[in-house]
């Protein structure tokens, strides 16, 4: 219950940050933008709508975790205003996931918004019947933002803002290229490759998210895809949510 | 110098032994306490206590260095229900790191707490706290309501008694007129009330103030009084740290001395000022400048004014003697006042009064 109660409160304070209204912003530009480029497309306006839409809500999401999200807990601590909370009868599990299930609902909502744009978009250049694959591409990359959001909680209840928003976006770039980490091991002595292939399976496996390049042809993906991504994504965010509530269970506030 | 933890057992006792000045063991009460155990052995406190702490000790260690400095030291500490308890310490002396250890921001390094009966590491121990921070800061983005029913609903409130709650204690704290300001436009008098009323709004049995004064003006320190004299006529147990001495005189029933990590006296602030030197001050005129006798020249002190002579005796029982000898002199008594040290000088005493001590130890 109390989690819950901290989501709410973690919604309400990104949805009153001038950055989500910035990043909305940024994202309707960007979906006009599309529509200015279109003649230079060579005949491939609709993919390059939907590649830069679907892109665009990554990106715009990424931009909200990292400047929202990786301050999410040391924010309070720093102003002290986790005092407030934790001097109530709520675990600092209930808290850390809170924090997180409030800032991914933010998120899910930027996500939403953002895709029925791309769909209006595409649907005023007679391209409505891209609806399903946009949307399976926009659940695909709000999957996507839910696991970031858990790494970045992750972050911020171990490290100063600053840090934790390094470390999720360096945590993001590696696990964009966890599939090249994996292949480029095959190179290393065994031992060696056994190691890289194990810190591979450690980053977050994120090009299961990207389905960016099916919607751009209006295809997608199969439903088994979908729950294994799901499931992926819910496991992540379990095992980084643990280990920041294991981190988190010991720390003093000053 | 850490020592190493003792078990409980040998350190729980279900009454309150006040720790007198500095004693060579370093402060420890001489007293060996017994335990009062629970099912499968857990010590349990005594029901009748607010705050239980036994042998609660909090170090901090140097991330770089790896040096360990002490918060607080082997404290003790018993706050009864329905008092209102002063925990009084120079800055630095460990108030604020025991009342994060009860109120769960901080782990004990060894010992245990418990508040209403329930272990401070349970979140169920928090359930009926109110807690004030020092210096508290609250979520700008947010209205006096919105802040007050997210205060009463994360303390257990529904959301329609949070949201009853939150105007009345708007009201009450003089905040109602503009329910709907945001935060981050309160002054701090304002800011400090928002936190009395959000840390009363679920009705607690237990307050925690940290400095609940500090920065007010006259009237916001007044009105904070008004409240803990409020809260007290109700029942509730309060414990407060505060630097405003005169305040801690006028509220407490008792108070805890923390000097340096360790409690070193916990006594009504009658018992305190009982235990100081009596002193009377005698003014008086036409009293002649060579007139003071041999015999009273260890016990007087005179000081001369404009126009009348003041003499401060420091023996009670010789009173009557030195009131007949003025009468006898010729002098006018013009007022005779018993002199009562106040809790800050008394403060002051047992602060050098360890010092000395601790400097002579470590000589």
């Amino acid at each position: 219950m109390n989690a819950w109660l901290i989501a709410h409160n973690t919604f309400r304070e990104a949805t009153r940050d001038r950055v989500l209204a910035g990043v909305l912003v940024a994202g309707v530009v960007l979906l006009l933008l599309t529509q200015a480029l279109a003649p230079l497309a060579l005949g491939e306006a609709q993919r390059l709508t939907v590649d830069l839409g679907l892109s665009g809500i990554s990106i715009l999401g990424l931009l909200v975790i990292v400047m929202v999200g990786a301050s999410l807990v040391g924010k309070e601590i720093e102003r002290r205003t986790i005092f407030n909370l934790l001097s109530r009868p709520i675990s600092r599990p209930a808290y850390l996931i809170g924090k997180w299930i409030g800032l991914a609902g933010a998120l899910w909502v930027l996500v939403a918004v953002l895709a029925a744009g791309l769909w209006g978009v595409l649907a005023v250049r007679g391209l409505a019947s891209h609806g399903p694959a946009v949307a399976t591409a926009a659940y695909l990359a709000g999957l996507e933002l839910t696991v970031l959001t858990a790494v970045a909680v992750m972050f911020s209840a171990l490290s100063t803002p600053v840090l934790s928003a390094l470390y999720t976006l360096g945590l993001y770039c590696a696990g964009q290229w966890s599939y090249d980490l994996r292949a480029f091991a095959s190179n290393f002595p065994p031992a060696l490759a056994t190691t890289c292939r194990f810190g591979a399976d450690l980053l977050p496996n994120l090009p299961v998210f990207n389905m960016r390049t099916l919607a751009a042809s209006a295809e997608t993906t199969s439903l088994a895809h979908l729950m294994v991504a799901t499931l992926y994504a819910l496991v992540y965010c379990g095992c980084a949510l643990a280990l920041a509530t294991a981190a988190f269970e010991t720390r003093d506030f000053k | 110098m850490i020592r190493p933890a003792m078990p409980d057992s040998t350190r729980l006792n279900g009454e309150t032994q006040p720790r007198q000045l500095p004693s060579p063991n370093g402060g420890q009460s001489s007293s060996a306490p017994r335990p009062r155990l629970g099912q499968w052995g857990r010590p349990i406190p005594d029901p009748g206590l607010a705050v239980c702490t036994r042998d609660l000790s909090k170090w901090y260690r140097h991330p770089w260095t790896g040096r360990v400095f002490r918060g607080v030291e082997s404290l003790d500490l018993e706050v009864r229900r329905g008092e209102v308890m002063g925990y009084l310490g120079p800055n630095g002396a460990g108030k604020t790191t025991t009342l994060k250890v009860l109120t769960g921001l901080h782990r004990a390094s060894r010992g245990q707490a418990w508040i209403l009966g329930e272990p401070v590491e349970r979140c169920a121990s928090r359930r009926r706290l109110g807690f004030l921070p020092e210096q508290p800061y609250f979520y700008d983005y947010l209205n006096g309501r919105e802040y007050l029913e997210l205060a009463g609903r994360l303390s257990g409130l529904t959301g329609s008694e949070a949201h009853r709650r939150s105007q009345h204690w708007l009201a009450r704290a003089g905040l109602g007129e503009r329910p709907l300001l945001r935060l981050r436009k309160y002054s701090k008098g304002m800011l400090q009330r928002l936190g009395l009323a959000a840390a009363l709004i679920h009705e607690p049995e237990l307050l925690i103030l940290d400095e609940p004064m500090s920065g007010l003006d006259p009237f916001g320190r007044r009105d904070v009084r008004d409240l803990i004299l409020e809260q007290r006529a109700r029942g509730v147990t309060v414990l407060f740290s505060s630097h405003i001495l005169p305040d801690v005189e006028m509220l407490c029933d008792r108070v805890a001395i923390l000097l340096d990590g360790t409690l070193t006296r916990v006594a009504t602030v009658g018992e305190l000022v009982h235990d100081s030197r009596q002193r009377i001050e005698i003014r008086c005129g036409g009293l002649d400048e060579h007139d003071l006798p041999d015999r009273f020249r260890t016990v007087l002190e005179r000081r001369e004014h404009p126009h009348e002579t003041v003499l401060g005796l420091c023996d009670e029982s010789r009173l009557p003697e030195v009131l007949g000898w003025l009468l006898s002199a010729g002098a006018s008594v013009r007022a005779v006042t018993p002199q009562r040290a106040t809790l800050e000088e008394l403060f002051l005493a047992t602060a050098e009064s360890w010092e000395g001590t601790r400097q002579r130890r470590s000589a």
